[in-house]
């Protein structure tokens, strides 16, 4: 059995004690050997087809997909979805969300972030709970409404920041809350990828993902912070531009933002930066990564959410390749949230964690917008 | 490293100061095969110079009387004072970065010059450190297209004279320390927009400082500076990523020879590099005593280091007052 952050000891108060809702609903067949059915709601995020294959594979787990959306994505002729993807996956498709909700316990959503609100109040009414892509919604409103919705049908709500469960920022979590270097006195965080509208180009549209890379790549590690750091953050300032893949028809053509750096500024005088820039070009080695440094009172530490990798240099690839031999947190992830569901309690990270990130990216498009630092509001 | 020839050769260096900076500087115009001569207020001139086989001038005055160049290594709030007497006495000048401690002396310094007929180099040394400038060439030769989001890093001990911890003489450390990397980002990405920047006091004289600098061109840029604790191993890194490419580089990843379990003998110095075969300061000083000599034109020039100034006091200002700065509001 994996560890996950739930079942950790180290795991940040905080998290405890903000509130989630109403009761969770009673334990899913706990003793029984039948498999939970788990619905996966669209193939639209690149996670999909990852998550599909991971839980396809799970002895305790049926799967079924619904993507009934496929045919309006703009890159369908390209980046096949719904039934092509489902054949290449061997997984079963249904129709609908509705009959995939009426079938399953619970469901992963994986839609264009702009519909992630309307996917999740109709599971939460079905009686489903939720394992739903980051960001959570491209509004704090629409967050809160899935919050709200989730609370009231009493079923579990989890956001997929799936870094806090790697097993070595457990330990790093566990090792800097108990003051082993002091009390954090400033962070740099970096979260650099590709581009993820070269494989889906929904990741381009403002309305449809909710902005570019200020939205995708500074809540994983706004969420990191948020365990490791006492305070919560209370400025926020951020600059965007678009030159990384500057000359891609959908940011030419577009209008969201390829590259930004953030600063927050905590209530208790913290400072920690984030890039979250789409900086990996084609021929990086890999999809790019994530790293943390902290400096603390007494000492400093850092982290790479994806140090274990080998370096292959390979003739006919051309280009260097780190192939990857870390944990799988996509699974550490998918193991949280069908633990949680089985048992009945809250998994980590919950929507709450979704909803305080969100509205730290909102109040950094607003310093983007004015170039003036914003205050970020409290979401508790 | 080859030795000066020509006129170059020929130029009599004068070199104030025997600090920490002095050692590097004098080191290298030996190894040029330059004739120096030393002042220094603190009486060190004569036991520093003559490890490098340079003479000791008794006052500023004696060393301005020969001296074809004066090498300004002192303290920064001591710049101006100095480089305005070696200008009236119509000797060319080389000063260490930063200028100045404030942009209207920085200003007046190269108007000096200027009227006195002298040239005037910043220390800027970064752009001649090789990782730097072998970077620097591959953005302009357009391997990584545009520039689009630069990081800088720059970590080291703290250093040990007093005026460094004093921000009024020294600047601070966006001031000393992270200039080289907002002359670097300026070198790579043009000139700078807005300002923002955190400083974060560590235990004791330790200080982390963290600045995003929007360009005119667009890009962005992300500096730390840290002066850290007295065991802390000197080290840099950037990664320069633009439309079409990714450049990094880490002095961590790149030293030739490490040390582990090592007390850093040097502890206190902020100057790496000292013995290296291939000095940067070598071919800073070299650079410059051609340019005095009539030869070609600097990688850097004082308007550069006086722009990458301005970088910092818009900095300084940004993160006293906790909002950005537009760079336009220093050099009013």
């Amino acid at each position: 059995m994996t560890r996950a952050l739930g079942d950790d000891p180290a795991s940040s108060p905080a998290d405890d004690t903000v509130a989630t809702g109403g009761p969770a609903r009673p334990p899913f067949q706990a003793a029984g050997p039948r498999p939970l059915r788990v619905g996966l709601a669209s193939f639209a995020h690149v996670h999909a087809a990852g998550y599909a294959a991971l839980l396809r594979d799970r002895p305790d787990v049926e799967l079924r997909v619904a993507d009934p959306d496929a045919g309006r994505a703009t890159d369908a002729g390209v980046h096949p979805r719904g039934a092509e993807l489902a054949n290449r996956l061997g997984v079963q498709l249904v129709d609908s969300y509705a009959e995939l909700f009426d079938w399953c316990s619970a469901a992963v959503v994986c839609a264009e972030t702009a519909w992630h609100r309307g996917v999740v109040q109709q599971a939460a009414a079905a009686g489903v709970s939720v394992l739903c892509e980051k960001p959570l919604a491209t509004s704090v409103a629409d967050a809160r409404a899935m919050l709200d919705a989730c609370a009231e049908a009493g079923v579990i709500l989890m956001t997929a920041y799936p870094v806090r469960l790697h097993p070595d920022f457990l330990a790093l979590h566990e090792q800097v809350r108990a003051g082993r270097i002091g009390r954090v006195l400033s962070a740099q965080g970096t979260n650099n990828g590709r581009a993820p509208f070269t494989d889906r180009a929904w990741f381009a549209d403002r309305v449809l993902a909710g902005g570019g890379a200020l939205a995708d790549h500074t809540v994983h590690l706004a969420d990191l912070l948020g365990l490791l750091l006492d305070a919560p953050p209370t400025r926020v300032y951020a600059q965007t531009n678009r030159i990384l893949q500057g000359q891609h028809p959908l940011v030419s053509g577009g209008d969201i933002e390829t590259g930004g750096l953030v600063v927050i500024d905590y209530a208790d005088g913290t400072v920690a930066t984030i890039d979250c820039s789409w900086s990996a070009p084609a021929s990086y080695p890999a999809w790019g990564g994530l790293t943390l440094s902290l400096q603390g009172e007494r000492g400093a530490a850092g982290f790479d959410a994806f140090s274990e990798r080998l370096e292959l240099f390979d003739d006919s690839a051309g280009s260097p390749r780190w192939p990857d031999y870390g944990t799988n947190l996509n699974a550490l992830l998918l193991e949280e949230f069908v633990e949680a569901v089985r048992t009945g309690r809250q998994g980590h990270p919950d929507g709450s964690a979704g909803l305080r990130t969100l509205a730290l990216v909102e109040a950094a498009y607003r310093s983007a917008q004015t170039g003036a630092p914003q205050p970020v509001p409290s979401t508790d | 490293m080859t030795r000066l020839t020509g006129d170059a050769a020929a130029l009599r260096i004068g070199v104030v100061g025997a600090g920490g900076i002095a050692h590097s500087h004098l080191a290298a115009w030996q190894r040029l095969g330059s004739r120096v001569r030393v002042f220094s207020s603190d009486g060190r001139a004569s036991e520093v110079g003559g490890r490098y086989g340079a003479t000791a001038a008794p006052d500023l005055a004696a060393l301005l009387a020969d001296s074809d160049v004066i090498d300004v290594c002192t303290p920064t709030y001591t710049h101006p004072d100095i480089v305005r007497a070696a200008a009236a006495a119509g000797r060319q000048v080389i000063c260490e970065k930063p200028l100045a401690r404030t942009h209207t002396d920085a200003a007046q310094m190269i108007e000096y010059c200027a009227a006195a007929g002298v040239q005037l180099w910043p220390g800027q040394v970064v752009r001649f450190f090789g990782e730097y400038a072998t970077a620097h060439a591959a953005v302009r030769a357009g391997r990584i297209g545009t520039p689009a989001v630069l990081r800088l890093s720059r970590r080291g001990s703290a250093p040990g004279p007093e005026w460094f911890a004093d921000e009024t003489l020294s600047g601070g450390i966006m001031v000393d320390q992270m200039i080289h990397d907002f002359d670097y980002a300026r070198w790579i990405a043009g000139d700078v927009a807005t300002v923002y920047a955190r400083v974060v006091p560590g235990p004791g004289r330790t200080v982390t400082a963290y600045a995003v600098l929007r360009h005119i061109s667009g890009a962005l840029s992300h500096l730390v500076g840290a002066w850290a604790g007295p065991d802390e191993v000197f080290r840099t890194s950037f990664s320069l990523a633009g439309s079409a490419g990714l450049l990094r580089h880490s002095s961590a990843a790149t030293s030739a020879v490490t040390w582990a379990g090592v007390h850093d003998t040097r502890a206190g110095a902020v100057i790496p590099g000292g013995t290296a075969r291939r000095s940067p300061f070598d071919d800073e000083l070299a650079e410059f005593a051609r340019a005095i000599a009539g030869g070609p034109a600097p990688r850097v020039t004082a308007a550069d280091s006086l722009a990458a100034l301005d970088i910092a006091l818009a900095a300084v200002m940004s993160a006293a007052g906790g909002r950005a700065i537009a760079i336009e509001e220093v050099q009013r």
